[in-house]
Protein backbone atom coordinates (compact mmCIF):
# COMPACT_ATOMS: atom_id res chain seq x y z
CA UNK A 1 0.00 0.00 0.00
CA UNK A 2 1.20 3.40 -0.93
CA UNK A 3 0.34 4.98 2.36
CA UNK A 4 2.28 2.41 4.30
CA UNK A 5 5.32 2.77 2.15
CA UNK A 6 5.02 6.49 2.44
CA UNK A 7 4.85 6.06 6.18
CA UNK A 8 7.71 3.61 6.12
CA UNK A 9 9.77 6.01 4.08
CA UNK A 10 9.01 8.79 6.48
CA UNK A 11 9.88 6.66 9.46
CA UNK A 12 13.07 5.48 7.88
CA UNK A 13 13.96 9.02 7.16
CA UNK A 14 13.65 9.56 10.86
CA UNK A 15 15.95 6.67 11.36
CA UNK A 16 13.54 4.04 12.71
CA UNK A 17 10.79 1.76 11.47
CA UNK A 18 8.24 0.55 13.94
CA UNK A 19 6.46 -2.70 13.06
CA UNK A 20 3.79 -1.98 15.60
CA UNK A 21 2.99 1.36 14.07
CA UNK A 22 2.60 -0.24 10.67
CA UNK A 23 0.16 -2.78 12.06
CA UNK A 24 -1.80 -0.02 13.69
CA UNK A 25 -1.88 1.85 10.43
CA UNK A 26 -3.24 -1.22 8.61
CA UNK A 27 -5.98 -1.41 11.15
CA UNK A 28 -6.83 2.19 10.53
CA UNK A 29 -6.88 1.78 6.81
CA UNK A 30 -9.27 -1.12 7.11
CA UNK A 31 -11.46 1.00 9.28
CA UNK A 32 -11.32 3.76 6.73
CA UNK A 33 -12.32 1.39 3.95
CA UNK A 34 -15.34 0.48 5.98
CA UNK A 35 -16.13 4.09 6.60
CA UNK A 36 -15.87 4.84 2.90
CA UNK A 37 -18.34 2.10 2.08
CA UNK A 38 -20.71 3.46 4.67
CA UNK A 39 -20.20 6.88 3.17
CA UNK A 40 -21.42 5.75 -0.22
CA UNK A 41 -24.59 4.44 1.35
CA UNK A 42 -25.04 7.61 3.30
CA UNK A 43 -24.56 9.78 0.25
CA UNK A 44 -27.23 7.84 -1.58
CA UNK A 45 -29.65 8.48 1.24
CA UNK A 46 -28.54 12.06 1.48
CA UNK A 47 -29.33 12.68 -2.19
CA UNK A 48 -32.85 11.49 -1.59
CA UNK A 49 -33.39 13.69 1.43
CA UNK A 50 -31.56 16.67 0.01
CA UNK A 51 -34.59 18.35 -1.47
CA UNK A 52 -36.31 18.11 1.91
CA UNK A 53 -33.26 19.58 3.61
CA UNK A 54 -33.16 22.47 1.17
CA UNK A 55 -36.75 23.31 1.89
CA UNK A 56 -36.06 23.14 5.61
CA UNK A 57 -33.03 25.38 5.46
CA UNK A 58 -34.91 27.94 3.36
CA UNK A 59 -37.61 27.97 5.98
CA UNK A 60 -34.98 28.35 8.67
CA UNK A 61 -33.30 31.33 7.03
CA UNK A 62 -36.52 33.26 6.47
CA UNK A 63 -37.91 32.57 9.97
CA UNK A 64 -34.59 33.33 11.58
CA UNK A 65 -34.31 36.66 9.80
CA UNK A 66 -37.88 37.62 10.63
CA UNK A 67 -37.35 36.85 14.31
CA UNK A 68 -34.07 38.73 14.31
CA UNK A 69 -35.68 41.83 12.79
CA UNK A 70 -38.36 41.66 15.49
CA UNK A 71 -35.74 41.66 18.24
CA UNK A 72 -33.83 44.52 16.60
CA UNK A 73 -37.03 46.52 16.51
CA UNK A 74 -37.63 45.90 20.22
CA UNK A 75 -34.11 47.15 20.96
CA UNK A 76 -34.41 50.28 18.86
CA UNK A 77 -37.76 51.01 20.55
CA UNK A 78 -35.80 51.30 23.80
CA UNK A 79 -34.00 54.52 22.92
CA UNK A 80 -35.73 57.42 24.58
CA UNK A 81 -38.33 55.23 26.29
CA UNK A 82 -38.99 55.39 30.05
CA UNK A 83 -37.51 52.85 32.45
CA UNK A 84 -40.49 50.50 32.84
CA UNK A 85 -40.94 50.37 29.07
CA UNK A 86 -37.26 49.64 28.56
CA UNK A 87 -37.34 46.90 31.21
CA UNK A 88 -40.35 45.31 29.58
CA UNK A 89 -38.90 45.54 26.07
CA UNK A 90 -35.58 44.10 27.19
CA UNK A 91 -37.32 41.22 28.92
CA UNK A 92 -39.25 40.49 25.77
CA UNK A 93 -36.10 40.74 23.66
CA UNK A 94 -34.24 38.38 26.01
CA UNK A 95 -37.04 35.82 25.86
CA UNK A 96 -37.08 36.04 22.07
CA UNK A 97 -33.31 35.63 21.94
CA UNK A 98 -33.64 32.43 23.95
CA UNK A 99 -36.24 31.10 21.55
CA UNK A 100 -34.13 32.03 18.58
CA UNK A 101 -31.13 30.25 20.08
CA UNK A 102 -33.21 27.16 20.61
CA UNK A 103 -34.53 27.38 17.08
CA UNK A 104 -30.95 27.47 15.82
CA UNK A 105 -29.90 24.57 18.06
CA UNK A 106 -32.80 22.49 16.81
CA UNK A 107 -32.09 23.32 13.19
CA UNK A 108 -28.38 22.54 13.23
CA UNK A 109 -28.93 19.02 11.96
CA UNK A 110 -29.93 20.18 8.50
CA UNK A 111 -27.95 23.43 8.22
CA UNK A 112 -24.58 23.76 6.54
CA UNK A 113 -21.51 24.74 8.54
CA UNK A 114 -21.62 28.09 6.79
CA UNK A 115 -25.25 28.72 7.67
CA UNK A 116 -24.59 27.81 11.30
CA UNK A 117 -21.66 30.21 11.46
CA UNK A 118 -23.68 33.03 9.95
CA UNK A 119 -26.60 32.45 12.30
CA UNK A 120 -24.30 32.21 15.32
CA UNK A 121 -22.59 35.43 14.31
CA UNK A 122 -25.93 37.16 13.95
CA UNK A 123 -27.04 35.92 17.36
CA UNK A 124 -23.84 37.13 18.96
CA UNK A 125 -24.21 40.56 17.40
CA UNK A 126 -27.77 40.71 18.59
CA UNK A 127 -26.72 39.70 22.08
CA UNK A 128 -24.08 42.43 22.08
CA UNK A 129 -26.55 45.12 21.09
CA UNK A 130 -28.99 43.81 23.68
CA UNK A 131 -26.28 44.15 26.31
CA UNK A 132 -25.42 47.60 25.04
CA UNK A 133 -29.02 48.72 25.21
CA UNK A 134 -29.36 47.32 28.71
CA UNK A 135 -26.12 48.96 29.79
CA UNK A 136 -27.25 52.32 28.42
CA UNK A 137 -30.78 52.27 29.74
CA UNK A 138 -30.16 50.44 33.05
CA UNK A 139 -26.48 51.00 33.89
CA UNK A 140 -24.73 48.78 36.42
CA UNK A 141 -21.70 49.48 38.52
CA UNK A 142 -18.45 48.26 37.01
CA UNK A 143 -16.01 46.27 39.06
CA UNK A 144 -12.36 47.18 38.75
CA UNK A 145 -9.25 46.20 40.58
CA UNK A 146 -7.34 49.02 42.20
CA UNK A 147 -4.20 48.04 40.37
CA UNK A 148 -4.80 45.86 37.41
CA UNK A 149 -1.86 44.07 35.88
CA UNK A 150 -1.22 44.29 32.17
CA UNK A 151 -1.70 40.56 31.82
CA UNK A 152 -5.24 40.75 33.06
CA UNK A 153 -6.24 43.19 30.36
CA UNK A 154 -5.40 40.98 27.45
CA UNK A 155 -8.11 38.75 26.16
CA UNK A 156 -7.18 35.12 26.07
CA UNK A 157 -8.29 33.18 23.06
CA UNK A 158 -5.43 30.78 22.89
CA UNK A 159 -3.03 29.47 25.47
CA UNK A 160 -0.83 32.40 26.38
CA UNK A 161 2.95 32.08 26.25
CA UNK A 162 4.41 31.06 29.59
CA UNK A 163 4.45 34.29 31.47
CA UNK A 164 7.38 35.38 33.56
CA UNK A 165 5.10 37.81 35.27
CA UNK A 166 3.82 36.04 38.33
CA UNK A 167 0.32 37.03 39.23
CA UNK A 168 0.24 38.22 42.78
CA UNK A 169 -2.47 36.65 44.88
CA UNK A 170 -5.68 38.20 43.65
CA UNK A 171 -7.61 36.82 46.54
CA UNK A 172 -7.14 39.67 48.94
CA UNK A 173 -8.18 42.06 46.20
CA UNK A 174 -11.32 40.09 45.65
CA UNK A 175 -12.04 40.14 49.33
CA UNK A 176 -11.66 43.91 49.28
CA UNK A 177 -13.95 44.06 46.31
CA UNK A 178 -16.43 41.82 48.05
CA UNK A 179 -16.69 44.25 50.88
CA UNK A 180 -17.35 47.23 48.63
CA UNK A 181 -19.65 45.47 46.16
CA UNK A 182 -21.76 43.42 48.48
CA UNK A 183 -24.10 44.64 51.11
CA UNK A 184 -24.84 43.04 54.45
CA UNK A 185 -23.78 42.81 58.08
CA UNK A 186 -20.85 41.14 59.80
CA UNK A 187 -19.29 40.72 63.25
CA UNK A 188 -22.23 42.03 65.24
CA UNK A 189 -23.86 40.75 68.45
CA UNK A 190 -27.11 41.54 70.24
CA UNK A 191 -28.59 44.02 67.78
CA UNK A 192 -31.59 44.59 65.55
CA UNK A 193 -30.46 45.04 61.95
CA UNK A 194 -32.52 46.21 58.98
CA UNK A 195 -31.93 46.82 55.29
CA UNK A 196 -34.43 48.50 53.03
CA UNK A 197 -35.53 47.46 49.59
CA UNK A 198 -33.42 50.18 47.95
CA UNK A 199 -30.29 48.97 49.73
CA UNK A 200 -30.54 45.37 48.59
CA UNK A 201 -32.45 45.38 45.31
CA UNK A 202 -30.75 42.94 42.92
CA UNK A 203 -27.53 42.90 44.94
CA UNK A 204 -25.77 40.11 46.79
CA UNK A 205 -26.46 40.18 50.49
CA UNK A 206 -23.95 38.66 52.89
CA UNK A 207 -24.43 38.09 56.62
CA UNK A 208 -21.42 36.73 58.52
CA UNK A 209 -20.47 36.21 62.16
CA UNK A 210 -23.70 37.42 63.73
CA UNK A 211 -24.70 36.33 67.22
CA UNK A 212 -28.02 36.89 68.88
CA UNK A 213 -29.23 39.41 66.28
CA UNK A 214 -32.61 40.09 64.74
CA UNK A 215 -32.20 40.76 61.01
CA UNK A 216 -34.88 42.05 58.63
CA UNK A 217 -34.08 42.34 54.93
CA UNK A 218 -36.89 43.97 52.99
CA UNK A 219 -36.58 43.65 49.23
CA UNK A 220 -35.32 41.23 46.61
CA UNK A 221 -31.59 40.42 46.60
CA UNK A 222 -29.89 38.49 43.82
CA UNK A 223 -28.36 35.97 46.21
CA UNK A 224 -28.23 35.68 49.99
CA UNK A 225 -25.30 34.20 51.93
CA UNK A 226 -25.50 33.40 55.64
CA UNK A 227 -22.26 32.27 57.26
CA UNK A 228 -21.45 31.70 60.93
CA UNK A 229 -24.83 32.71 62.30
CA UNK A 230 -25.61 31.83 65.91
CA UNK A 231 -28.88 32.33 67.79
CA UNK A 232 -30.27 34.82 65.27
CA UNK A 233 -33.64 35.42 63.68
CA UNK A 234 -33.16 36.31 60.00
CA UNK A 235 -36.02 37.17 57.64
CA UNK A 236 -35.52 38.14 54.02
CA UNK A 237 -37.70 38.97 51.01
CA UNK A 238 -37.73 36.90 47.79
CA UNK A 239 -34.21 36.02 46.57
CA UNK A 240 -33.96 35.80 42.77
CA UNK A 241 -31.55 32.82 42.69
CA UNK A 242 -29.95 30.91 45.56
CA UNK A 243 -29.66 31.17 49.31
CA UNK A 244 -26.55 29.73 50.93
CA UNK A 245 -26.55 28.83 54.58
CA UNK A 246 -23.27 27.68 56.11
CA UNK A 247 -22.30 27.13 59.76
CA UNK A 248 -25.54 28.30 61.23
CA UNK A 249 -26.85 27.15 64.60
CA UNK A 250 -29.78 27.64 66.97
CA UNK A 251 -31.40 30.13 64.65
CA UNK A 252 -34.70 30.84 62.94
CA UNK A 253 -34.57 31.77 59.26
CA UNK A 254 -37.28 32.81 56.81
CA UNK A 255 -36.97 33.58 53.10
CA UNK A 256 -38.17 32.80 49.58
CA UNK A 257 -35.74 31.69 46.87
CA UNK A 258 -35.22 29.51 43.83
CA UNK A 259 -32.72 27.13 45.43
CA UNK A 260 -31.55 26.67 49.02
CA UNK A 261 -28.18 25.13 49.79
CA UNK A 262 -27.59 24.46 53.46
CA UNK A 263 -24.25 23.25 54.85
CA UNK A 264 -22.86 22.54 58.34
CA UNK A 265 -26.00 23.76 60.04
CA UNK A 266 -27.52 22.51 63.28
CA UNK A 267 -30.71 23.04 65.26
CA UNK A 268 -32.15 25.67 62.97
CA UNK A 269 -35.68 26.32 61.77
CA UNK A 270 -36.25 27.43 58.19
CA UNK A 271 -39.52 29.04 57.10
CA UNK A 272 -39.10 28.49 53.43
CA UNK A 273 -40.54 29.29 50.03
CA UNK A 274 -38.46 27.49 47.41
CA UNK A 275 -39.50 27.17 43.79
CA UNK A 276 -37.06 24.39 42.87
CA UNK A 277 -35.37 22.49 45.69
CA UNK A 278 -33.69 22.78 49.05
CA UNK A 279 -30.66 20.66 49.86
CA UNK A 280 -28.82 20.05 53.11
CA UNK A 281 -25.33 18.69 53.54
CA UNK A 282 -23.50 17.96 56.80
CA UNK A 283 -26.49 19.18 58.79
CA UNK A 284 -28.36 18.01 61.89
CA UNK A 285 -31.61 19.11 63.47
CA UNK A 286 -32.76 21.35 60.64
CA UNK A 287 -36.54 21.75 60.44
CA UNK A 288 -38.75 23.28 57.77
CA UNK A 289 -42.11 25.03 57.50
CA UNK A 290 -43.68 27.18 54.78
CA UNK A 291 -42.56 30.81 54.53
CA UNK A 292 -45.11 32.98 56.32
CA UNK A 293 -43.46 36.36 56.84
CA UNK A 294 -45.13 39.31 55.22
CA UNK A 295 -44.49 43.02 54.77
CA UNK A 296 -46.23 45.70 52.70
CA UNK A 297 -44.20 45.37 49.48
CA UNK A 298 -43.77 41.58 49.52
CA UNK A 299 -45.90 40.96 46.41
CA UNK A 300 -43.96 43.56 44.48
CA UNK A 301 -40.68 41.97 45.54
CA UNK A 302 -41.93 38.56 44.46
CA UNK A 303 -42.56 40.00 41.03
CA UNK A 304 -39.13 41.62 40.94
CA UNK A 305 -37.45 38.34 41.91
CA UNK A 306 -39.16 36.41 39.15
CA UNK A 307 -40.14 33.68 41.63
CA UNK A 308 -43.44 31.89 41.24
CA UNK A 309 -45.44 32.68 44.36
CA UNK A 310 -47.69 29.67 43.81
CA UNK A 311 -44.94 27.09 43.62
CA UNK A 312 -43.44 26.15 46.98
CA UNK A 313 -41.48 22.91 47.45
CA UNK A 314 -40.50 23.68 51.05
CA UNK A 315 -41.02 20.10 52.23
CA UNK A 316 -38.99 18.39 49.47
CA UNK A 317 -35.53 18.52 50.96
CA UNK A 318 -32.62 16.52 49.53
CA UNK A 319 -29.94 15.45 51.98
CA UNK A 320 -26.63 14.97 50.22
CA UNK A 321 -25.42 12.75 53.04
CA UNK A 322 -28.48 10.54 52.80
CA UNK A 323 -28.72 9.05 49.38
CA UNK A 324 -30.75 6.01 50.44
CA UNK A 325 -34.03 6.06 48.56
CA UNK A 326 -37.16 5.18 50.49
CA UNK A 327 -35.97 5.92 54.01
CA UNK A 328 -36.19 9.56 55.05
CA UNK A 329 -33.09 11.42 56.21
CA UNK A 330 -32.76 11.71 59.99
CA UNK A 331 -31.09 15.10 59.60
CA UNK A 332 -34.18 17.17 58.88
CA UNK A 333 -37.86 17.28 59.85
CA UNK A 334 -41.05 19.19 59.16
CA UNK A 335 -42.06 21.57 61.97
CA UNK A 336 -45.45 20.33 63.27
CA UNK A 337 -48.20 22.79 62.42
CA UNK A 338 -49.00 23.48 66.06
CA UNK A 339 -45.40 24.53 66.72
CA UNK A 340 -45.02 26.91 63.79
CA UNK A 341 -44.55 30.61 64.30
CA UNK A 342 -47.39 32.64 62.84
CA UNK A 343 -46.48 36.15 63.87
CA UNK A 344 -43.17 37.93 63.66
CA UNK A 345 -41.82 41.02 65.39
CA UNK A 346 -41.31 43.91 62.98
CA UNK B 1 -2.67 13.32 0.14
CA UNK B 2 -0.20 13.29 3.02
CA UNK B 3 -0.33 10.79 5.82
CA UNK B 4 -1.42 13.40 8.28
CA UNK B 5 -4.40 14.34 6.16
CA UNK B 6 -5.46 10.73 5.85
CA UNK B 7 -5.22 10.09 9.54
CA UNK B 8 -7.11 13.28 10.17
CA UNK B 9 -9.91 12.21 7.85
CA UNK B 10 -10.16 8.78 9.40
CA UNK B 11 -10.40 10.00 12.92
CA UNK B 12 -12.85 12.68 12.04
CA UNK B 13 -15.39 10.00 11.25
CA UNK B 14 -15.56 9.13 14.87
CA UNK B 15 -16.47 12.66 15.78
CA UNK B 16 -17.39 11.94 19.35
CA UNK B 17 -16.13 13.97 22.25
CA UNK B 18 -16.47 13.64 25.93
CA UNK B 19 -16.76 16.81 27.95
CA UNK B 20 -16.82 16.97 31.72
CA UNK B 21 -18.47 19.93 33.38
CA UNK B 22 -17.26 20.71 36.88
CA UNK B 23 -17.24 23.60 39.32
CA UNK B 24 -18.44 24.51 42.78
CA UNK B 25 -22.09 23.98 43.52
CA UNK B 26 -24.35 26.79 42.34
CA UNK B 27 -21.91 27.82 39.59
CA UNK B 28 -24.57 27.17 36.97
CA UNK B 29 -23.42 23.87 35.43
CA UNK B 30 -26.84 22.32 35.15
CA UNK B 31 -28.30 25.56 33.85
CA UNK B 32 -25.65 25.76 31.13
CA UNK B 33 -26.31 22.20 30.08
CA UNK B 34 -30.06 22.75 29.91
CA UNK B 35 -29.74 26.07 28.14
CA UNK B 36 -27.46 24.57 25.57
CA UNK B 37 -30.08 21.94 25.02
CA UNK B 38 -32.85 24.52 24.73
CA UNK B 39 -34.66 23.40 27.88
CA UNK B 40 -36.44 25.51 30.48
CA UNK B 41 -33.90 26.90 32.96
CA UNK B 42 -36.22 28.46 35.51
CA UNK B 43 -36.82 25.37 37.61
CA UNK B 44 -33.41 23.78 38.05
CA UNK B 45 -32.80 21.88 41.29
CA UNK B 46 -29.44 21.29 42.94
CA UNK B 47 -27.95 18.26 41.20
CA UNK B 48 -28.04 15.01 43.09
CA UNK B 49 -25.33 12.81 41.58
CA UNK B 50 -24.88 13.81 37.95
CA UNK B 51 -26.61 14.60 34.65
CA UNK B 52 -25.45 13.13 31.38
CA UNK B 53 -26.56 14.66 28.12
CA UNK B 54 -25.62 13.84 24.59
CA UNK B 55 -25.83 16.80 22.25
CA UNK B 56 -25.19 17.12 18.55
CA UNK B 57 -23.25 20.20 17.61
CA UNK B 58 -21.49 21.03 14.35
CA UNK B 59 -21.65 17.42 13.37
CA UNK B 60 -19.95 16.36 16.57
CA UNK B 61 -21.55 14.21 19.18
CA UNK B 62 -20.88 15.74 22.58
CA UNK B 63 -21.29 13.61 25.66
CA UNK B 64 -21.48 16.09 28.47
CA UNK B 65 -21.28 15.00 32.07
CA UNK B 66 -22.51 17.53 34.61
CA UNK B 67 -21.21 16.30 37.94
CA UNK B 68 -22.84 17.63 41.12
CA UNK B 69 -20.72 20.21 42.91
CA UNK B 70 -21.57 19.35 46.48
CA UNK B 71 -18.71 18.76 48.91
CA UNK B 72 -19.62 15.16 49.64
CA UNK B 73 -19.58 14.42 45.92
CA UNK B 74 -16.30 16.12 45.07
CA UNK B 75 -14.31 13.02 46.01
CA UNK B 76 -16.26 11.11 43.35
CA UNK B 77 -15.36 13.50 40.56
CA UNK B 78 -12.35 11.42 39.58
CA UNK B 79 -14.64 8.49 38.74
CA UNK B 80 -15.70 10.41 35.67
CA UNK B 81 -12.27 11.52 34.52
CA UNK B 82 -11.40 8.61 32.24
CA UNK B 83 -11.06 9.60 28.58
CA UNK B 84 -12.14 13.18 29.03
CA UNK B 85 -11.36 15.30 25.97
CA UNK B 86 -12.39 18.60 27.46
CA UNK B 87 -12.97 20.00 30.91
CA UNK B 88 -15.46 22.81 31.32
CA UNK B 89 -14.86 24.59 34.61
CA UNK B 90 -17.81 26.76 35.54
CA UNK B 91 -17.38 29.75 37.84
CA UNK B 92 -20.13 31.78 39.51
CA UNK B 93 -18.65 35.19 38.72
CA UNK B 94 -20.71 36.85 41.43
CA UNK B 95 -19.61 34.49 44.19
CA UNK B 96 -16.61 36.42 45.48
CA UNK B 97 -16.79 34.64 48.80
CA UNK B 98 -15.80 31.31 47.35
CA UNK B 99 -13.30 32.39 44.67
CA UNK B 100 -10.42 31.10 46.74
CA UNK B 101 -12.18 27.77 47.20
CA UNK B 102 -12.77 27.77 43.46
CA UNK B 103 -9.10 28.43 42.69
CA UNK B 104 -7.94 25.61 44.96
CA UNK B 105 -10.36 23.08 43.51
CA UNK B 106 -9.36 23.92 39.97
CA UNK B 107 -5.64 23.75 40.59
CA UNK B 108 -6.02 20.41 42.39
CA UNK B 109 -8.03 19.12 39.46
CA UNK B 110 -5.40 20.07 36.93
CA UNK B 111 -2.90 17.86 38.75
CA UNK B 112 -5.06 14.80 38.07
CA UNK B 113 -3.17 12.42 35.84
CA UNK B 114 -6.28 11.20 34.10
CA UNK B 115 -7.09 14.73 32.97
CA UNK B 116 -3.67 15.33 31.48
CA UNK B 117 -4.05 16.65 27.95
CA UNK B 118 -7.68 17.66 28.34
CA UNK B 119 -8.56 21.08 26.99
CA UNK B 120 -9.76 23.48 29.68
CA UNK B 121 -12.56 25.95 29.11
CA UNK B 122 -13.34 28.27 32.00
CA UNK B 123 -16.84 29.70 31.86
CA UNK B 124 -17.07 32.94 33.87
CA UNK B 125 -20.80 32.46 34.27
CA UNK B 126 -23.57 34.80 35.49
CA UNK B 127 -22.19 37.83 33.66
CA UNK B 128 -25.76 39.15 33.59
CA UNK B 129 -25.64 39.81 37.35
CA UNK B 130 -24.79 43.35 38.44
CA UNK B 131 -22.23 42.06 40.96
CA UNK B 132 -20.38 39.76 38.56
CA UNK B 133 -16.59 39.88 38.34
CA UNK B 134 -15.29 40.34 34.80
CA UNK B 135 -13.56 37.47 33.07
CA UNK B 136 -10.26 39.35 33.32
CA UNK B 137 -10.65 39.59 37.10
CA UNK B 138 -11.45 35.90 37.34
CA UNK B 139 -8.53 35.03 35.12
CA UNK B 140 -6.32 36.78 37.63
CA UNK B 141 -7.92 35.36 40.76
CA UNK B 142 -7.80 31.81 39.44
CA UNK B 143 -4.19 32.38 38.32
CA UNK B 144 -4.99 30.98 34.89
CA UNK B 145 -1.83 32.49 33.43
CA UNK B 146 0.16 30.05 35.55
CA UNK B 147 -1.38 27.06 33.79
CA UNK B 148 0.98 25.55 31.25
CA UNK B 149 -0.13 21.93 31.40
CA UNK B 150 -3.40 22.38 29.51
CA UNK B 151 -4.69 24.45 26.63
CA UNK B 152 -7.10 26.87 28.23
CA UNK B 153 -9.43 29.76 27.53
CA UNK B 154 -11.72 31.86 29.69
CA UNK B 155 -15.04 33.11 28.35
CA UNK B 156 -17.59 35.32 30.09
CA UNK B 157 -21.10 33.97 29.69
CA UNK B 158 -24.58 33.81 31.08
CA UNK B 159 -26.52 30.58 31.27
CA UNK B 160 -29.69 32.56 31.77
CA UNK B 161 -29.44 34.68 28.61
CA UNK B 162 -27.39 32.10 26.75
CA UNK B 163 -24.74 34.68 25.92
CA UNK B 164 -21.43 33.19 24.72
CA UNK B 165 -22.30 29.58 25.56
CA UNK B 166 -21.89 28.54 21.94
CA UNK B 167 -18.75 30.63 21.52
CA UNK B 168 -17.18 28.75 24.43
CA UNK B 169 -18.14 25.32 23.20
CA UNK B 170 -16.98 26.23 19.70
CA UNK B 171 -13.55 27.20 20.96
CA UNK B 172 -13.35 23.95 22.85
CA UNK B 173 -14.39 21.82 19.88
CA UNK B 174 -11.84 23.52 17.66
CA UNK B 175 -9.09 22.98 20.18
CA UNK B 176 -9.95 19.34 20.81
CA UNK B 177 -10.43 18.63 17.13
CA UNK B 178 -7.06 20.13 16.29
CA UNK B 179 -5.48 17.96 18.96
CA UNK B 180 -7.11 14.54 18.71
CA UNK B 181 -8.21 14.45 15.09
CA UNK B 182 -4.80 15.20 13.69
CA UNK B 183 -2.04 12.73 14.50
CA UNK B 184 -1.45 10.71 17.63
N1 LIG C 1 -28.35 35.34 37.03
C1 LIG C 1 -27.88 34.15 36.68
N2 LIG C 1 -28.17 33.08 37.42
C2 LIG C 1 -27.70 31.87 37.04
C3 LIG C 1 -26.91 31.72 35.86
N3 LIG C 1 -26.59 30.40 35.75
C4 LIG C 1 -27.16 29.77 36.80
N4 LIG C 1 -27.84 30.65 37.57
C5 LIG C 1 -28.59 30.35 38.80
O1 LIG C 1 -27.67 29.80 39.74
C6 LIG C 1 -28.29 28.79 40.52
C7 LIG C 1 -27.51 27.51 40.46
O2 LIG C 1 -27.54 26.96 39.15
P1 LIG C 1 -27.28 25.40 38.88
O3 LIG C 1 -27.29 25.22 37.40
O4 LIG C 1 -28.18 24.58 39.69
O5 LIG C 1 -25.78 25.25 39.43
P2 LIG C 1 -24.87 23.93 39.53
O6 LIG C 1 -24.83 23.55 40.96
O7 LIG C 1 -23.51 24.35 39.06
O8 LIG C 1 -25.48 22.88 38.65
C8 LIG C 1 -29.72 28.68 39.98
O9 LIG C 1 -30.54 29.44 40.83
C9 LIG C 1 -29.64 29.28 38.61
O10 LIG C 1 -30.86 29.85 38.20
C10 LIG C 1 -26.60 32.91 35.09
O11 LIG C 1 -25.92 32.89 34.06
N5 LIG C 1 -27.12 34.08 35.56
MG1 LIG D 1 -26.22 21.12 39.11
Amino acid sequence: LRIVSEYKKKSEENGFYDRNAAAKLHERIEKRQQVLAEDVERRKEARQSQSVAEEKSEYFVSSFNAERAGIQELLSDCSGADRPTVTQKLEEATAKMTQLQKFLNDSMIFLSQYQIRVAQGALQKLQASLNETREEALPKKKFTFRSRTKAAEKVSDSPPPPSSETVSSGVTKVEEAAISEQTGFSNISNESLTKTSEEIQSRDVLLTHLTNCKVRLYGSPSTLHLKHITACEVLCGPVATSVFVDHCSNSVLGFACQQLRTHNTTDTQVYLHVTSRAIIEDCRGVSFAPFCWSYPTLDQDFTASGLDQDRNNWSQVDDFNWLAAGTPSPNWTVIPEADRKTTWDP
Amino acid sequence: MGLLTILKKMKQKEREMRLLMLGLDNAGKTTILKKFNGEDVSTISPTLGFNIKTLEHRGFKLNIWDVGGQKSLRSYWRNYFESTDGLVWVVDSADRLRMEDCRQELSALLLEERLAGATLLVFANKQDLPGALTKEAIREVLALDDINTHHWCIIGCSAVTGENLLAGVDWMLDDIAARIFTAE
